[in-house]
């Protein structure tokens, strides 16, 4: 259940009316609606991995119980640890990696026709929302093993917060410090909240909608027949790219947020406007936002600690390393590898430039404007981004490098044979209401909020048709295939 | 040593870490409240203080950090 679909229109509101109106008694009873709500939710979506959703609940669970019983840096605190560890890990590799190692082994061994391996990939498919759960539960873990929270003994909001059907499919990937506190006491109907969540749900439909299913369209068209492309058409299309996939997934988190709003529950914000950042590590604070936080804690900050005797080139390891991780992440894929590597190269420059670099607020002047010094410095982060996106298009290596190398041929300089003005135009827009709002959570949370009741109403019917009109042919998520 | 010498050391080591003094030095102070103090510029600051104090910390004490205040007692009780 996507959503953008009609049975999930038809699923918010009567979850919602319970919720309110019938659930609303105690925070056990808003829990298990929540809970019960959630495995509906996932039932329809992915019926056959309910099963590993609850595995993964009750494991995780009952180890971090059990863990913190053992006596401080004993043995079998750290057996239980990392036996969860590698249930958590194992899981995730079974299901998102068995065939692309065995793959890549293979080819390796292959290499020199020293050995010949055939290999038939094992039929596995991958359960929804995988990447996610599985990594909220690791965070579970080592914040318990490390003694920063301690273990819940509250299995219905524990696994509530495991399921909640705002997030199960495609994040944020929320911490059980921030949103166990939320659900552990009763929730108050907040009408404001609510007003402020549809409004998010609303802005989230209108950019998955008409921008990305609009701009995917047009970058399928170039990218699925790269072959017969100019290097300026390619580039074009790599540029639609990297906004049709903020558009997608910023969308889907703000219809995440504004849902979860509805229920009076906060979870993360996922995007805080990427493309006005002026370097790559602002980016990355403002992209996926709850995963690089996550790799932050639980990759990078270990990492720079075993090497932090090796000063710069101890930050530089732990960097790439962390965005090798952040990559692979996204899929077994070569390309995502290299995506991630990238990324981390990226970061080598800023790490000898030093802090310097870290004070990255944007000053404007009295038009609202940038200096010229910073409009340059975020169209140059925004290029960089943008050419590692060719590599999280792309198919394979080969075909990343062929496009590349169409990018810097001659052709480069031709017109582009693919012109959708229209969808400059409306990218145009979208991109000056998101910098007027760039301060905000989403780029419409103030905005006329000062009108009178009509005219705000009037507004939203119109962003309503302008969704029915315009949106483009529906897509899914491409998150939901992380 | 004294708690004010220690936060007086600690306080130079992040203003040359992080090349401004735009914050409150006190208790509450917590790192996101202070431009530029994120995960790059933490461990970096993190082993100038294991360097001045001639201390080593501990990941799980790092862990465990709570704000400025936190991280004072925890150098003390090194020294």
């Amino acid at each position: 259940m996507e959503f953008t679909s009609f049975s999930f229109a038809i699923f918010l509101p009567i979850v919602f009316l319970l919720y309110w109106f019938v659930f609303n008694k105690t925070y056990k009873t808003q829990n298990v609606l929540l809970l019960s709500a959630s495995i509906v939710f996932y039932l329809i979506a992915d019926w056959k991995f309910i099963s590993l959703l609850a595995a993964s609940g009750f494991v995780n669970f009952w180890l971090a119980k059990i863990m913190i019983q053992k006596e401080d840096e004993s043995f079998g605190r750290r057996l239980l640890f990392y036996l969860g560890i590698v249930f958590n890990v194992g899981i995730l590799l079974y299901f998102k990696y068995l065939n692309f190692f065995i793959q890549s082994f293979v080819t390796l061994f292959n290499y020199n026709d020293a050995v010949n391996i055939s290999f038939t990939p094992f039929h596995i498919l991958l359960p929804l929302g995988i990447s996610f759960f599985t990594f909220q539960m690791i965070g579970y873990l080592i914040d318990v093993y490390n003694e920063e929270i301690n273990p819940t003994n509250d299995f219905l909001s524990f696994s509530t917060y495991l399921a909640y059907f705002p997030k199960i499919l495609s994040g944020p990937i929320e911490r059980v410090q921030d949103f166990l506190p939320q659900i552990q006491k009763k929730r108050e109907f907040n009408y404001a909240l609510t007003v402020d969540g549809l409004r998010q749900i609303l802005w989230g439909l209108l950019k998955k909608s008409v921008l990305a299913n609009n701009i995917m369209v047009i970058t399928d068209s170039i990218f699925n027949d790269f072959h017969s492309m100019s290097g300026s058409t390619l580039f074009m299309g790599a540029i639609l790219y990297s906004i049709g996939l903020y558009a997608d997934f910023s969308g889907y988190s703000d219809i995440a947020c504004g849902v979860s709003k509805l229920f009076n529950i906060k979870i993360t914000n996922n995007f805080a406007f990427p493309f006005f950042s002026t370097n790559i590590s602002s980016f990355w604070k403002r992209w996926h936002i709850s995963l690089t936080s996550w790799m932050m804690n639980y990759v990078y900050t270990p990492l720079s600690f075993i090497t932090r005797d090796y000063k710069k080139v101890g930050l530089i390891l732990s960097i790439n390393l962390t965005f090798l991780l952040v990559g692979l992440w996204h899929g077994a894929n070569w390309t995502y590898v290299v995506f991630g590597l990238y990324q981390g190269l990226l970061f080598i420059p800023l790490i000898f430039r030093g802090s310097a670099l870290n004070n990255n607020e944007l000053d404007v002047n009295k038009f609202g404007l940038p200096s010229l010094g910073d409009f340059l410095k975020i169209m140059r982060t925004f290029l960089l981004v943008t050419l590692g996106m060719i590599f999280f298009r792309a198919e394979s290596i080969a075909q990343a490098s062929q496009i590349f190398l169409e990018i810097s041929s001659s052709s480069f300089f031709s017109i582009p044979t693919i012109r959708p003005s229209y969808l400059f135009i409306i990218i145009l827009v979208f991109l000056l209401v998101e910098w007027a709002g760039r301060t905000q959570e989403y780029a419409i949370e103030k905005l006329w909020l000062k009108y009178p009741k009509v005219l705000r109403w009037g507004i939203y019917y119109v962003i309503a048709m302008i969704i029915f009109l315009f949106g483009g042919k529906e897509q899914e998520f491409i998150y939901l295939q992380f | 040593m004294e708690r004010d010498q220690i936060l007086e050391k600690i306080k130079i080591i992040v203003v040359s870490v992080l090349e401004h003094d735009d914050f409150d030095m006190k208790d509450e102070l917590v790192a996101t409240d202070v431009s530029g103090w994120d995960s790059l510029t933490h461990m970096i600051i993190i082993t100038s203080i294991e360097n001045e104090f001639k201390i080593k910390f501990r990941l799980k004490e790092l862990n465990k950090l709570k704000n400025m205040g936190t991280l004072i007692e925890l150098v003390q009780s090194k020294l």
